[in-house]
């Protein structure tokens, strides 16, 4: 019995030999790509829980990989950067992907955002009697992970998916970065705001009628973000 | 010199083509002698040859003086007036072979004669002057043209005030052509041969923005202005031109002179903007190439420092261990070198964020953990503050720079501390260490490239660790500073912008 289906897309043959070793060692099934376009392929191919994508590749790249993986597929994506500029982090987010981690970066550390990927945020108690939510022309209905906004349906990752049912749950109150952030990602986390900022983006684009002025998904100045629900 | 103010006067041309005074009165003095000579034939014809009445005579006398002052001008006309009056008096009127007139009613003829033939030569010669004035303005308006033509065709890849003066020498055909170029301080001359000192009257003429002539090169000098500001001035050898025209030659060369320098100003942004992206660029690449194999030697070590306890035996363990520490130690390295470089100058742009002052402090302890030969560092930030607007890889830097100092300059007995903390609306963030002190002449100093305690001479490292934190706490426009007494220890601390709702959007 396999911990999870991984592929690591890296043009780097030292970093992809370590990352099988050390993955096979901790029981993951490893398959691996030189290429974006390689990984591409076999992820048409073959059934994964999550992809290790390497930003900095010859050819298509790593962020361009990342969005064509993303308009397919709901596979948790952990980008790896040699970059810790704010402005590379947030392009990864953007591109679709769950988590990142730069190089150089210690084994416990990668496995830990490993595990947090593909981790599920147990059912809170009360979400089951969270029946398919409509309000204001929006229909979200959670047991599919669906989105109806004026009839353009979207399906949400799984991140998006808890983060999203995770304030549904508290909704009309404030949670804080840092509860969001180790509820969704794990208790590593606490400190990624970016993390929240795309994310919060990214599912404001697919549930707001209007994500620049967000109706549902409101920030709360430096304490968190609040599900607004229409009494 | 009155003939030679006739002559200017009369044929503006010749001074256009720059012809010597000295040439121009040989000219005229021919053309007289010859209006003299065809006087004389036409006495010698119509009193010898074909005889006829004084009336026909004189009429033809008139016809020849309008043609004079037609094609000549107005000196020759009149003294071949003069002339024809006296022949005509002379070989005509009785009693002829003598300047005496017998019948008063010949004197009445002999004066409307002049009269006449004056008037008309006068007539004829200012209508010449007009037409010839009007030729020299339509030349002016053409080399205007090409001049202007010229300066908007500059070469982009050479000066354009040199271009200008040769452009100006060439439209006009003057001998010599000097600017003066006031924003760079430049002379730009189109001359053959040396001009001794022009480069003086120009710059003087520059300074009181008023014109003046040089007798001894026969130069105009005058300011250039823009909007009433002198920006630099010419100087033109043998300038002939109007007024109107040197004003519109003043105003290209202003023009010009402005679209050159805004052109520089825009090409030099260019140019910086060109070298900050490659070097960004490089060292992207640098960043990426060193990297790599680090992150295989880093995946390698401790994917083995994580096996169980019982399958790694211990001494192993030790030898993994240090090359482990090894790669940390190289990966800080190359990290602050990136940084390092990234800073260098002063010009950075900010990849500004939103981050809690915990993260950044944790962010740095784990940069300088193979640096602390396990000692301890206390830290207290607490998590309940609001998030910093700041380039967190280099506010992690300067953190990491203060701890590494505290760690560098205290005993390894002796505790070090770092603390984050609000004060009037800022995050304050200090680093504080139990060490021997910095005196306070030393503490204006420390943050000078290069410097190093006194006591400190034999340490490793740059001795630029505080003067890059300073810089990177100014372009964040925030303070860095230190208090410290002699045997009681050194605090350094530094203020950061609180991120707005905005920011976090």
């Amino acid at each position: 019995m396999s911990a999870g289906r991984i592929l690591v897309i890296d043009d780097d043959p030292q970093i992809r030999r370590a990352m099988r070793a050390t993955l096979t060692a901790r029981d993951y099934q490893v398959t691996d790509a030189k290429t974006g376009e390689e990984g591409l392929e076999k992820l048409r191919s073959g059934a994964f829980d999550l992809v290790l994508l390497d930003m900095n590749m010859p050819g298509m790249g790593g962020i361009e990989t990342c969005r064509l993986i993303r308009s397919g597929s709901e596979v948790a994506i952990i980008m790896l950067t040699v970059s810790t500029s704010e402005r590379d982090k947030v392009d990864a987010l953007d591109a679709g992907a769950d988590d990142y981690i730069t190089k150089p970066f210690s084994m416990p550390e990668l496995l830990a955002r490993i595990r947090a990927s593909l981790r599920r945020l147990p059912q809170p108690p009360g979400q089951a009697d969270l029946g398919p939510l409509e309000a204001l022309g929006v229909e979200i209905d959670l047991p599919s992970r669906q989105v109806t906004v004026r009839d353009r349906v979207s399906r949400l990752t799984a991140k998006e998916f808890d983060l999203l049912s995770y304030l549904l749950a508290r909704s009309n109150k404030t949670v804080s970065h840092r509860e969001l952030l180790q509820a969704v990602w794990g208790p590593d986390y606490g400190d990624e705001l970016e993390y929240l900022r795309v994310f919060i983006n990214r599912l404001r684009k697919k549930i707001e009628p209007d994500s620049s002025k967000p109706q549902f998904l409101l920030t709360d100045a430096w304490a968190g973000y609040r599900f607004h629900l229409p009494q | 010199m009155t003939t030679h103010s006739i002559a200017d006067l009369a044929v503006p041309e010749i001074r256009f083509a720059n012809k010597s005074l000295g040439k121009n009165a040989f000219r005229v003095a021919g053309q007289v002698v010859a209006a003299l000579l065809l006087i004389a034939a036409i006495t010698f014809v119509f009193s010898r040859v074909i005889p006829v009445n004084a009336t026909t005579t004189g009429f033809f006398y008139l016809v020849v003086i309008l043609m004079i002052a037609a094609t000549w001008g107005l000196l020759e006309s009149t003294i071949a007036s003069v002339a024809a009056m006296l022949c005509f008096n002379y070989f005509f009127f009785p009693p002829v072979g003598t300047l005496t007139i017998a019948d008063p009613q010949n004197w009445v003829a002999l004066f409307a004669f002049l009269a006449t033939s004056l008037t008309a030569s006068q007539l004829s010669a200012r209508a010449k002057r007009r037409t010839q004035e009007a030729v020299a303005r339509q030349r002016e308006m053409e080399r205007l043209y090409s001049l202007s033509r010229g300066l908007l065709l500059t070469d982009p890849t050479q000066p354009t005030p040199n271009q200008m003066v040769q452009n100006i020498a060439k439209a006009f055909e003057f001998p010599a052509v000097v600017l003066y170029d006031r924003s760079s301080n430049q002379i730009y001359r189109a001359a053959e041969g040396e001009l001794p000192g022009i480069d003086m009257k120009l710059r003087e003429a520059t300074m009181r923005s008023t014109s003046f002539r040089d007798q001894k090169g026969n130069f105009t000098i005058v300011p250039i202005r823009l909007g009433g500001q002198p920006i630099g001035s010419v100087a033109i050898q043998d300038c002939s031109l109007s007024d109107a025209a040197l004003q519109s030659v003043l105003n290209l060369v202003a023009i010009g002179l402005e679209r050159a320098l805004s052109q520089e100003s825009v090409n030099r942004a260019e140019i910086a903007r060109r070298s900050e992206e490659l070097k960004s660029t490089l060292l992207d690449a640098l960043a990426h190439e060193f990297k790599t194999p680090l992150t295989s030697i880093k995946a390698a070590t401790t994917g083995l420092l994580t096996e169980p306890t019982d399958e790694l035996p211990q001494h192993q363990r030790e030898l993994v261990s240090i090359a482990d520490e090894g790669a940390d130690r190289l990966s800080k390295l190359v990290s602050d070198a990136i940084q390092l470089a990234r800073i260098e100058g002063g010009k950075f742009r900010l990849n500004r964020g939103a981050h809690f002052a915990s993260s950044l402090i944790a962010a740095a302890l784990r940069q300088i953990k193979p640096f602390m030969d396990g000692r301890e560092i206390k830290v207290s930030a607490p998590e309940d503050m609001p998030p910093v607007w700041v380039d967190a890889e280099l506010i992690e830097m300067v953190i990491s720079h203060l701890l590494d100092n505290a760690l560098k300059y205290s005993p390894s007995d002796a505790a070090i501390s770092t603390e984050a903390g609000l004060a009037d609306g800022r995050m304050i963030i200090c680093v504080s260490d139990q060490g021997p002190g910095i005196t306070e002449e030393e503490q204006r100093k420390i943050f000078e490239k290069f410097y190093r305690g006194a006591a400190q001479r034999n340490l490793k490292g740059s001795g630029m660790g505080l003067s890059i934190a300073r810089e990177i706490i100014d372009a964040h426009g925030e303070k860095i500073w230190v208090t410290s007494q002699l045997g009681g220890g050194s605090r350094f601390c530094f203020s950061l912008p609180i991120a707005k709702e905005s920011n976090n959007e």
